[in-house]
């Protein structure tokens, strides 16, 4: 079962897909794509319901958050009310300790994306700060990376021994499934998904 | 680093300016023919419908008292670029129509990217009619690079 992992929506400010429209696009082009999370910055979107889209289209969709922290920007799924009553989701001066301790905390997972590019990844501020604990999967495949950025991210997830998946980071139509994560084991909800991320039962796959 | 909290308390959600516009039957139709538009709704003053077209509104109230309070704080490094316009309408608007455009500062708040932290400031123009009725929102976006 395939996932594309980081996906935006107009419900994003810089997002201009809509999620009817990623689904018809899926379709239409036959891509090798079982669902996707809709990883809206900075919020939760904890209002919208996709249900007769998955059921019109046969697609998986689920929602979790792109969150920014003082090492960039980090992924969290399985969000629910605890978690977004542990920190503030819209600041971007989150500090990742305390993303990565509350997802915990909360039954969430945390996972920092793109961390091969500058100044939002996570590698680019060990450079300047040194590693911080914690960490054990990070998106080793962006579909928005410039190129020689997923090649950081794989060499260094590698040297740090943590564990990779992938994600478009689409945030037009034509994006998504340039990069996504293969599931050992079928994926219904949310809670499967962040179990099989925390079990390591899943691998990064990039379509680009 | 800008403190976004205390920007946002400061003048998010307060009108700080208003200008008045009579709208014109030739300015509707010059702005329908410069978007090629032949729908005789927006091209011919006879047709019963005859109106603004939908995106006419964005022509009005782009003046700089209109965007920025007079002492709004000068943020960030360098000049800012234009994030974009989002034009949401209310309801008709035709030739002899007095629009009232009342400015906000709609929203403040900060994201990061490659290069560094950006500032977006959103600037809101409500305009409303003779009858105070509204007609029309126009959210202009200010990309401003702070320090991080």
């Amino acid at each position: 079962m395939i996932l594309d992992l980081h996906t935006h929506s107009v419900r994003s400010d810089d997002g201009r897909a809509k999620v009817d429209n990623y689904c018809q696009w899926i379709r239409k082009k036959e891509l090798p794509l079982d669902g996707f999370v809709l990883t809206e910055h900075r919020q939760y979107d904890d209002t919208s319901d996709y249900r007769d889209l998955e059921d019109h289209y046969g697609l998986l969709i689920l929602k979790a958050s792109e969150v920014e922290t003082d090492y960039g920007h980090v992924l969290v799924f399985g969000v629910n009310e605890d978690l977004t009553n542990a920190f503030d989701f819209a600041r971007v001066d989150n500090h990742i300790g305390d993303v990565l301790s509350a997802a915990r905390r909360c039954g969430a997972v945390a996972a920092p994306c793109h961390p091969g590019r500058p100044n939002v990844g996570l590698f680019a501020h060990y450079e300047r700060k040194g590693r911080i604990e914690g960490v054990d999967l990070v998106e080793i495949y962006n579909g928005g990376s410039r190129p020689g950025e997923d090649e950081i991210s794989e060499a260094e997830a590698q040297r740090f021994g943590y564990r990779g998946f992938g994600g478009s980071d689409s945030h037009i139509v034509s994006r998504i499934g340039y990069a996504a994560t293969e599931f050992d084991e079928p994926v219904a909800n949310i809670d499967d998904l962040v179990s099989a991320l925390r079990g390591g039962r899943c691998h990064a796959r990039t379509f680009r | 680093m800008v403190d976004i909290d205390s920007l946002r308390r400061d003048w998010v959600g307060k009108e700080f300016h208003r200008a008045e516009y009579t709208i014109g039957q030739q300015q509707v139709l010059d702005y329908a023919a410069s978007c090629g538009d032949t729908d005789p709704r927006y091209s011919d003053p006879s047709n019963p419908d005859f109106e603004a077209h939908p995106t006419f509104i964005g022509c009005l109230g782009n003046t700089r008292d209109a965007m920025t309070p007079q002492d709004f704080p000068g943020l960030g490094r360098g000049r800012s670029i234009d994030g974009g316009k989002s034009v949401e309408i209310h309801g008709p608007i035709r030739p002899g129509d007095r629009l009232s455009a009342r400015s906000e500062i709609a929203d403040i708040y900060a994201k990061t990217g490659r290069s560094g932290t950006m500032l977006f400031i959103v600037h809101r123009l409500n305009f409303f009619n003779q009858n105070e009725e509204p007609v029309a929102t126009v959210d202009l976006r200010q990309i401003k690079a702070v320090e991080d």
